[in-house]
């Protein structure tokens, strides 16, 4: 079980995401890094869609009010005890009570997950228990983590799982790889200027301040901007092309419908790199095509089984080796 | 099969990203081509009870957003079957409604802090703005962007104005804005580029309650000055 002392810029209780209400206005939530919430899971026998801590950028500390092991993915934020020993990310600890963990900051990525042995006890609102602040749903009273709340993981006492860590060599984050973020073009290129998606794709970008679960605003060359549209739902990922030419990629929480040109759409499998983005961060862009990306998507997940399928004989053949020595 | 409205004729299917599809089906405001989407919307519904290739579908304006799963229905698997769903919508005219919701709302002043900017930009008096904006009956053609936001229309052209060059980074829950032909209510403290003319105290979301949102597609809203 864990406490919040101090929940640094932000941390959310987050799952896989409540899609289907976005004819409510009720965007999808969930992780920003689908990825990383997903190996925060496996390693600490979470199901798939199971709740994890989302920690943003650092900055912030948990006690631990019982001993438990925690898990480690998505960004490396620079997570220790409060001895000054650090805490690796893909992989559990197991951590004693009385002790902290503390979050210096962000040595890679912008969002950390942490895990608690079989998921961390929240309550449902319309099938997640993401949370989203706007519309007061999931997490704990359908707000951020504050000082004071406290995690208590589904399978208390349970400590089997710490040690583990994930076989990056299999499955590797997304947000590893190098090379332009890949987007499918459309829908709304009818309602922007001829040349716009190749000035988007020549120019770099530079991640604004602006920079949050609802959306990520880019700074760079101004493109040729179009026309307002009448608006039309959105997808997280959604590149939007407003009037100043600088272009607004729409995230996990961000609006379900909007009235400015769509360029692109980031896919699925591109999604965990955009939730590691942060304020700073260079940006590229190169066009890939539907049947690529959902390729790409289908390898992807196939790495993840392969990968967490690993970590599970691994740790059938520990408990095994570990009743032969007892 | 027929196509009673002859609407699917004009509808252009986009793709969006790698899971999910775009019937367009026009670019105006307009509550007979709305109310259309919102049959349509309800025939991919019923349709998933079926078979749950198609995910739930989200309305616009004049356009219906459609997920699917690649994983189990191809590209062109989807874009049939959503085809052939909307071959079958009949085209209706708009859901007769009961009385119009009543919203009551405070106008000018800090609860509407552009209102004497609208009147100046539209050659109104501040009284005539709100005696236009009051005046009319509006339509929910749709609620999204944040949980419970009505996109009301159609507003009187003589209101239309662009949305405000730089949007405000907080706009407080219960204003009542407008932009173009739109009036809105922002059901929570969000960043918004429309114009504040007013304030309401009605519980336009509110989580505990089911459903959370106030208004629905398809209602019809009047604002009463407070």
């Amino acid at each position: 079980m864990l406490e919040v002392v101090d929940p640094g810029l932000l941390m959310t209780l987050q799952d896989t995401g409540r899609p289907g209400y976005a004819d409510l206005g009720i965007p999808p939530s969930g992780a920003c890094d689908a990825w990383g919430l997903g190996v925060a899971n496996v390693l600490a026998d979470a199901p798939p869609d199971g709740v994890a801590i989302e920690v943003t950028l650092g900055g912030g500390e948990l006690l631990v009010a019982e001993t438990c092991a925690v898990s480690l993915a998505g960004a490396d934020l620079g997570a220790e005890r409060d001895d000054g020993s650090p805490l690796r990310p893909d992989a559990v600890h197991r951590l004693a009570a009385g002790s902290r963990i503390r979050f210096g900051g962000p040595a890679r990525g912008a969002r950390a997950y942490l895990g608690l042995a079989g998921g961390i006890v929240a309550a449902k609102v319309l099938g997640s228990a993401a949370t989203h602040v706007q519309g007061g749903l999931g997490g704990l009273d359908g707000r951020a983590l504050r000082a004071g709340d406290r995690l208590v993981p589904v399978r208390r006492g349970d400590l089997a799982m710490a040690g583990r860590a994930w076989p990056s060599a299999i499955a590797p984050h997304p947000a590893a790889a190098e090379g332009p973020i890949r987007f499918v073009p459309g829908p709304d290129l009818g309602s922007l200027p001829a040349g716009a998606l190749e000035e988007l794709v020549a120019a770099a970008w530079r991640v604004a301040g602006a920079c949050d679960r609802m959306g990520i605003r880019l700074e760079g060359r101004r493109l040729p901007a179009g026309t307002e549209i009448v608006s039309h739902p959105l997808v997280p990922g959604a590149i939007q092309l407003p009037a100043d030419g600088q272009p607004l990629l729409i995230m996990v929480d961000g609006p379900t419908v909007g009235g400015y040109p769509v360029i692109g759409v980031v896919p699925r499998a591109e999604l965990p790199r955009l939730g590691q983005l942060r304020p700073g961060d260079g940006v590229r862009f190169a066009p890939q095509g539907a049947e690529e990306a959902r390729a790409t998507w289908h390898e992807q997940r196939a790495g993840f089984a392969r990968a967490a399928e690993a970590l599970h004989a691994d740790a059938v053949w520990h408990r095994l080796a570990d009743g032969a020595g007892g | 099969m027929t196509d009673p409205g002859g609407r699917l004729a004009a509808v252009r299917i986009e793709r969006v990203g790698d899971a999910a599809l775009l019937a367009v089906v026009g670019d105006a405001i307009d509550a007979d081509l709305n109310a259309w989407v919102h049959r349509a919307a309800d025939d991919v519904r019923r349709g998933r009870a079926g078979a749950a290739a198609l995910g739930a579908p989200v309305p616009g304006y004049a356009s219906l957003l459609v997920p699917f799963d690649p994983e189990t229905c191809s590209e062109d698997a989807a874009r049939a079957l959503l085809e052939a769903t909307l071959r079958r919508t009949a085209d209706s005219p708009p859901r007769a409604a009961g009385q119009p919701i009543e919203i009551p709302v405070r106008y000018g002043g800090a609860d509407g802090p552009d209102l004497a900017d609208v009147a100046e930009r539209t050659g109104l008096a501040q009284a005539e703005v709100v005696a236009a904006h009051a005046g009319t009956v509006y339509r929910v053609f749709l609620v999204g962007f944040v949980p419970g936001f009505p996109y009301l229309g159609i507003l009187p052209e003589q209101l239309a104005l662009p949305r405000r060059a730089t949007p405000r980074l907080r706009v407080p829950a219960g204003s009542v804005a407008i932009a173009g032909r739109q009036t809105g209510i922002y059901p929570s403290a969000t960043p918004g580029g429309w114009h504040l003319i007013g304030r309401t105290d009605a519980p336009i979301w509110d989580p505990r309650r089911d459903p959370p949102a106030l208004l629905a597609p398809g209602d019809r809203v009047r604002f009463v000055p407070a």
